[in-house]
């Protein structure tokens, strides 16, 4: 069955090279069969299958009887895990990811720039990556919105993003927005803010100003609705339109930070302004004040193992998630790196070994936790009935160092075959040549048209005729 | 674009030279002409009105500027100046959708004392901190206003054929309107049919990293809010204006001004966009922005073709198709989706006609109007269909602009711009003869040159060393002669690559023109000198400035045993 | 079989560098014994041995075996149920020469300068710094310490100086860098100029791309001014073989040089492309160096090459991107089992000092793509090793080697598993660390 069905997708996948992604239909059903199942939220299932229609997973156990009609993945002595989710990630985005001129840059935003080219969403795929928060770098104090987004390779950009999930936007503390580790070239001034005070204070500032400008669109309103005429209204700012959203809790907050002091200070300031931290990303001294993080119901996005490549990472340790975790965050791996993310899951077996986590817990750390820090956990993040069929098969555990993603499904669709991958390397490379070639021909055409030309096998005896038409028509 | 900055101060260093040297400006091109009739026809030749059938052997009346009969049946005023047409084909005039010609140079700033210091100002003046500070925005900017005839490219279009340009300036985010010129007049205002005809606007990021919007989605964001504060600056003006006692007075914005009018009247928003992403994403904007879209560049069009379609969105296909870099690394692997893009850039106009997408074609930098023509049938071999090729270049040029009704094709009582060839358009051997403009003939000449044939071969790569003010300056040149002993091919400098636009070689003699490109303005080299063997010697002259060169080629062993 | 006299030659040898003073190594605190017992030993030498004993007198292993008789008042270890491997070997690290990546007074890995051959990392060695117990952790016991900067620069080139001075090698443990020292230098470390078209440009953050010629011409002039330096060196070993020592002024660069050309040196050299590594190995050819290659991106291309020339390779971390957009997805994870296949012997590196304690992962990565799992293993201590010239002492347990292994509870590959034991230099050495002292004091917080 998998012959066939590697064989039918090796058809329609290079066939539609051009736009790959998935190879099956959207309301196909599929069975993956014989797999240790790794559900998450439900324990393990050993020699298991799943279910899946419509893009959904319709149902899990021992027993799923195979629907007549259905494709079938026999995953035989393989795992099956929910996809990875990446809660920091910053690839498949076009002309930069910093608008680093400005301290509160809310009015930009990933989903405008989203590069459905980019290779690293085929990487990261191949990697398990079944879902990504694609932020805005940490330029700025308040930085812009993000994207979260299916890796469903071959689709257009709209085709990337995960539908429904809640808006939200990059906020930065410590070194980054106050610019510690570079600086601007001669004669560009520095930029406000220097300093961690600097950094509180533009958010401060950004957030009454952002109060004041939702009252002068209240005040309109009820003007307007009181039936005056001739009210002006406020100018649109959509900078301010993006901090309303959030004073509103309609925008998840994202805050990168480092420094236990500093990320207790937002939390205050937050608390102070109303609305809620979503997740501290990378918070690499978290562990210092885990309590006040469960407390506020942030949850907390960091690396397993990345420390001392600047002052304030200098405190970071490899216990951090498991801490934070035993303290009761909601914890997820990030990767922040395209390269990282090939390997999530090994990262979050670090937490096993750097502060004893269980399987369960470590796997939750790159599946439903990052799902429940993006609020898309209703959708994904681990392999239960109505959940979208988002799945990694692995050859092996995938907390081992060993294991490699055999196959990666997002809506129940194949957008990676191990197998296939291989059989398209030789496809690309005969397409490449054969572009070379072609190209290589047309130049030679060129080069003939000239040898023809050549004065010196042709002597020309005839008199440019270009010359002599040109005076007959000064003469007209 | 990083470029420019360098650019534009050596531009800068330049004129100032020439300010101080007190150099006179060059004479106006079209100064002294002798009056025409104001009529003519060309009797007996093949006639391709483009909105009608082809008409073999037939007649088109001009009169007053006008075309005011075509036909194999009609009269021919007695006044007329008749042009036997046998062998000629008449075409509308060409026009080139979106181009730079014309457009005036940027004002000069203060001379920087040194290049530290010029470094300094180009950043400082580009340091802006956010939408309020309107980076890079010139929308009051319109070629029409100040038409820099003698931009060399004027000459050499309407050589080439082409009638009218659509010419706007092309720096900065919001570089300014666009306009739509015909490649001739009496004065600078009798050049321009229509103006405005749009709104350019550019995904650059000026800012670099430091300055806003120093991103591609700074620029989207930014480009969105002064949509919005252009709304707003009306509503707040026409209150103000309804009412003006009690109400504090809207502070003036000069960059919104003409946007607001743009909204006003429907100008449609130029938009570039390449890759297929890039047209979903301008496909978008335009969208949002609630105004007329039309897009521009759209070498991936072949990839969005459906999307263009449904949204009814026009385009303008840039006829540079995409090439491999020029001395790039021989080992570099190139991606697959590169070299499909190459491969397939020129089947996007066929993909756009067959989606039922309106397109027209623009020249987008290339250095002739040679090229066009070359480029344009590199569309057809890709499966255009000619008719709708030559109506790339004419009719749907016109409509998309608005001005259908009076260009694009040979109707009576449009303008009587015309383009007249010895044959087919897109064969390479076919010359323009002459065209007419406003109903005024215009005769094409080739250069004269020396008669004698070349008695060597410039084919090949050659560096150049140049003797400069400033001291000795290297550049490559690629030249390509043919049996004629016609030249032509690049010359790559420190800061650009020049296309040659004519050039020669007689006896052991040669000489070439180099057409350079500096931001908006554009100014001519001619390399002049002999060669002997693997060596050539001559003088350059650029604007009034003339240095000795000095040029050798390598030996082509040398070269081969590289690249194995 | 070396002895601990032939290592204090090589301390001599050190002296004799005007690098360093000597300490002797009677510094040590005096010989015990001790047993480790009950364990499954991985020599590396041979088959695994079960249930067997390893026993470490001084600084050295004294016995290895299944019926090892254990001496009355020795140190009993009962590793019953555990695993015994080699010190963990990262064969190319920044250990001891950066603290805070961004911070530059604590980093100390470039000097100025292309051309610095009489470097000696060691000098600037902080034996205090805190990636070290926090790589010993893992299992790391020793490591080359190199100057130089990163993984390799971007595209594959690697930046910074062309010979940035020499790399040692250190145990991970030592009052002073005396004590940790094992050799002063073990390669002269050689970034290969790389034919870069593209470049960054910082002020506005873009890449350029330069044309082909001129980085072409730029490459050449930095081979040209290599060439130079080799030649002079070539001179001045040559008065210093034959010439009086009054008639010549010493030179400390081209004595360092004049070693690498007597061959006393190898060249580390940094490549990473194949053509780099190509024209490197020409280089070295017409030279008549010993090289070994690190880095080696791209060496599965001229794998077959780097046979015939017998030449190893140090590889930069597997954990990385392909270098170009239509490369295999996991051309950077085939790459060592590539050249292991086509019998190119090679090591795991990570050319990184806080991500020192990475290295098993490194290899790791290696094996599900077609690396033996014991080659994997051997790549981050027995090869790297033998490549070093160290192989006669460190790498594998063997008698008379030095004392340097781990205990574990399992595969050290694998992530979770963990270092009970870790002996260097014969002594059990602390896993603690900085990270777990926070982690200890953090845990405790009310």
């Amino acid at each position: 069955m998998k012959r066939i069905l590697i064989f039918v997708l090796l058809i329609l996948g290079l066939a539609a090279l051009e736009a790959p992604g998935a190879r099956a239909q959207g309301d196909s059903v599929t069975v993956i069969q014989n797999a240790t199942i790794l559900t998450v939220t439900r324990g393990t299932i050993e020699n298991g299958s799943i279910l899946i229609r419509n893009g959904r997973i319709a149902a899990v156990g021992k027993n799923v009887r195979v629907p007549q009609g259905a494709t079938v993945i026999d995953a035989t002595g393989q795992y099956v895990s929910p996809g990875i989710i990446d809660a920091h990630s910053h690839i498949a985005v076009d002309g930069g990811v910093n608008e680093g001129s400005i301290a509160v840059s809310s009015m930009v935003g990933i989903e405008e720039v989203l590069d459905p080219d980019d290779i690293n969403l085929y990487r990261d795929l191949a990697g398990g990556v079944t879902t990504a928060n694609v932020l805005h770098g940490s330029a700025n104090p308040i930085g812009g919105k993000n994207a979260v987004i299916k890796l469903r390779w071959g689709k257009d950009a709209k085709g990337l993003l995960f539908e429904g999930a809640k808006p939200g936007i990059k906020f930065a503390l410590g070194e980054n927005p106050k610019r510690s580790n570079f600086t601007p070239p001669p004669g560009v001034p520095r930029r406000y803010p220097a300093t961690r005070m600097g950094v509180m204070d533009v958010i401060r500032q950004a957030f009454t100003e952002a109060r004041e400008y939702r009252k002068q669109w209240q005040q309109y309103r009820e003007r307007v609705a009181a039936g005056k005429k001739n009210v002006l209204a406020p100018r649109r700012d959509l900078k301010l339109d993006t901090l309303v959203e959030i004073l509103e809790g309609q925008r998840l907050v994202h805050a990168h930070c480092y420094r236990a002091d500093e990320i207790l200070q937002l939390i205050r300031l937050a608390e102070e302004f109303g609305f809620k931290i979503t997740t501290f990303q990378h918070v690499l001294e978290g562990y210092k004040v885990a309590k006040e993080i469960a407390a506020h119901g942030a949850g907390a996005s960091t690396f397993s193992d990345w420390w001392a490549y600047k002052v304030e990472a200098y405190d970071a340790t490899p216990y951090n998630a498991a801490l934070m975790t035993q303290k009761g965050v909601v914890v997820s791996i990030n990767s922040d790196s395209a390269e990282e993310a090939r390997h999530l899951n090994q990262e979050a077996a670090k937490t096993m070994k750097f502060g004893g986590l269980s399987e369960t817990e470590a796997l939750k750390l790159v599946t439903l936790n990052p799902a429940i820090q993006l609020q898309i956990a209703d959708r994904v993040g681990s392999i239960e009935v109505g959940k979208d069929a988002d799945l990694v098969i692995y050859d092996k555990h995938p907390l081992s160092v060993y294991s490699v993603p055999q196959m990666v499904l997002i809506d129940g669709l194949v957008y990676f075959d191990l197998k296939l991958d291989i059989l398209q390397r030789a496809e690309i490379e005969k397409e490449k040549k054969a572009l070379q070639e072609k190209e290589k021909k047309k130049d030679e055409k060129k080069e003939e048209k000239k040898e023809e030309k050549k004065p010196e096998e042709k002597k020309p005896e005839t008199k440019p005729a270009s010359g002599a038409a040109s005076r007959e028509e000064e003469t007209r | 674009m990083p470029d420019w900055r360098v650019h534009g101060l050596r531009s800068l260093v330049a004129l100032v030279l020439l300010v101080l040297l007190g150099v006179p400006a060059p004479l106006l091109h079209s100064a002294e002409r002798p009056n025409q009739p104001p009529y003519f026809a060309i009797r007996g030749a093949r006639i391709v009105p483009v909105s009608a059938p082809v008409i073999e052997n037939g007649t088109v009346v001009i009169a007053h500027g006008l075309i005011v009969a075509v036909g194999t049946d009609v009269a021919i005023p007695p006044e007329a100046w008749v042009i036997e047409g046998k062998g000629l084909t008449v075409y509308p005039g060409l026009i080139d959708a979106l181009t730079t010609l014309g457009a005036p140079a940027p004002p000069p700033g203060p001379t920087p004392a040194s290049p530290q210091q010029a470094m300094q100002q180009a950043a400082r003046q580009q340091i802006s901190r956010g939408p309020e500070d309107r980076p890079a925005t010139t929308p009051w900017e319109n070629p029409a206003s100040q038409l820099n005839t003698d931009d060399k490219r004027l000459d050499n279009w309407r050589r080439g054929g082409f009638t009218s340009v659509v010419t706007a300036p092309d720096r900065g985010i919001f570089p300014g309107q666009a306009a739509l010129i015909n490649l001739a007049g009496e004065r600078p205002n009798d050049w321009v049919v229509k103006t405005p005809v749009g709104l350019r606007v550019n995904f650059s990021s000026p800012g670099g990293f430091w300055g806003f919007p120093g991103s591609l989605m700074g620029t989207f964001a930014y480009i969105k809010q002064v949509y919005l504060d252009t709304e707003h600056y009306g509503q707040a003006w026409s209150l103000y204006e309804a009412g003006p006692r009690g109400r504090e007075r809207p502070p003036y914005d000069r960059a919104l001004e003409p946007l607001r009018e743009a909204k006003a009247k429907g100008w449609p928003v130029l938009i570039p966009a390449t890759w297929a992403k890039e047209i979903q994403r301008a496909l978008r904007l335009g969208e949002r922005i609630g105004a007329p879209t039309v897009i521009y560049g759209a070498h991936q069009g072949y990839a969005a073709a459906e999307a263009l379609a449904a949204k009814k969105v026009p385009v303008l296909v840039s006829l540079k198709w995409p090439e491999k870099a020029k001395d790039a690394d021989p080992e570099a692997e190139e991606p697959l989706r590169e070299m499909r893009f190459r491969d397939r850039a020129p089947s996007t106009p066929a993909a756009l006609a067959k989606a039922g997408v309106k397109f027209a074609f623009y020249s987008d930098g290339l250095a002739t109007p040679k090229d066009i023509l070359k480029n344009a049938k590199k569309a057809i071999d890709a499966g255009l269909p000619a008719e709708a090729a030559l109506r790339a270049l004419t009719l749907n040029a016109a409509e998309i602009y608005g001005v259908g009704d009076r260009l694009g094709s040979i109707e009576p009582g449009k303008i009587a711009n015309l383009t007249v060839t010895d044959g087919d358009l897109f064969e390479e051997k076919t010359k323009v003869k002459m065209v007419f403009i406003d109903g005024r003939k215009y005769e094409v000449r080739e250069p004269s040159r020396p008669t004698e044939p070349p008695s060597v071969n410039l084919t090949g790569k050659w560096s150049l060393t140049v003797n400069t003010p400033q001291g000795p300056e290297e550049r490559t040149a690629h030249l390509t002669m043919a049996e004629d002993g016609t030249l032509s091919g690049t010359v790559t400098g420190p800061r650009s690559t020049g296309t040659i636009t004519s050039g020669w070689v007689s006896g052991n003699k040669f000489s070439f023109t180099v057409y350079i490109p500096m931001g908006p303005r554009t100014t001519e080299a001619t390399y002049t000198g002999t060669v002997e063997g693997n060596k050539m010697s001559g003088t350059v002259s650029l604007e009034a400035f003339i240095s000795d060169f000095t040029g050798a080629r390598p030996q082509l062993e040398a070269a081969a045993a590289w690249l194995n | 079989m070396r002895t601990g006299k032939n290592l204090r030659v090589e301390f001599t040898f050190a002296l004799a560098l005007g690098a360093l003073v000597a300490a002797p190594l009677a510094a040590q605190k005096a010989p015990a014994v001790i047993a480790i017992r009950g364990a499954k030993i991985h020599t590396l030498a041979g088959a695994p041995i079960e249930n067997g004993t390893v026993l470490l007198r001084g600084e050295r292993i004294a016995a290895v075996g299944a019926d090892v008789e254990i001496p009355v008042g020795a140190q009993v270890i009962d590793a019953t149920g555990l695993e015994v491997y080699p010190g963990l070997f990262d064969s190319i690290s920044r250990l001891g020469l950066t603290e805070i990546g961004a911070v530059s007074a604590t980093v100390d890995t470039n000097e100025l300068g292309s051309y610095n051959p009489q470097l000696l990392a060691a000098t600037g060695v902080h034996p205090a710094s805190e990636h070290i117990p926090v790589a010993r952790a893992n299992g790391i016991t020793h490591a080359v310490s190199a100057p130089g900067s990163g993984g390799g620069g971007f595209f594959g080139g690697f930046s910074g100086p062309v010979i940035p001075g020499q790399a040692s090698l250190i145990h991970l443990t030592g009052w002073t860098i005396e004590e940790m020292l094992i050799r002063p230098s073990v390669g002269m470390i050689l970034n290969w100029p790389s034919i870069q078209t593209r470049t960054f440009d910082f002020s506005t953050f873009e890449f350029r791309e330069k044309p082909f010629t001129e980085a072409k011409k730029e490459y050449e002039e930095r081979v040209g001014e290599l060439e130079d330096w080799l030649e002079a060196a070539k001179h001045y070993a040559q008065a210093e073989a034959k010439g009086s020592k009054d008639r010549f002024e010493r030179d400390l660069k081209l004595e360092a040089l004049a070693k690498v050309l007597r061959g006393e040196l190898p060249l580390l050299v940094m490549a990473n492309s194949a053509r780099d590594i190509k024209n490197a190995i020409e280089f070295v050819e017409k030279h008549k160096l010993k090289m070994i290659l690190a880095g080696g991106a791209e060496a599965w291309k001229v794998k077959d090459l780097l046979k015939q020339e017998n030449i190893p390779v140090i590889l930069r971390p597997t954990q990385a991107l392909p270098g170009e957009e239509d490369e295999a997805y996991d051309k950077p994870f085939t790459n060592a089992g590539e050249l292991d296949a086509a019998g190119v012997k090679i090591a795991f590196a990570t050319f990184d000092s806080a991500d020192s304690r990475t290295l098993p992962y490194e290899a790791a990565n290696a094996v599900p793509y077609g690396l033996p799992r014991d080659e994997a293993l051997k790549g981050i201590t027995r090869y790297p090793a033998e490549i070093l010239g160290v192989g006669n002492q460190l790498g594998t347990i063997e008698a008379g080697k030095v004392a340097n292994l781990i205990v574990t509870d399992g595969d050290p590959l694998e992530i979770t598993t963990q270092v009970r034991h870790l002996f260097i230099k014969g002594q059990p050495t602390s896993t603690d660390n900085r990270h777990q002292q926070l982690y200890e004091k953090y845990r405790a917080r009310p």
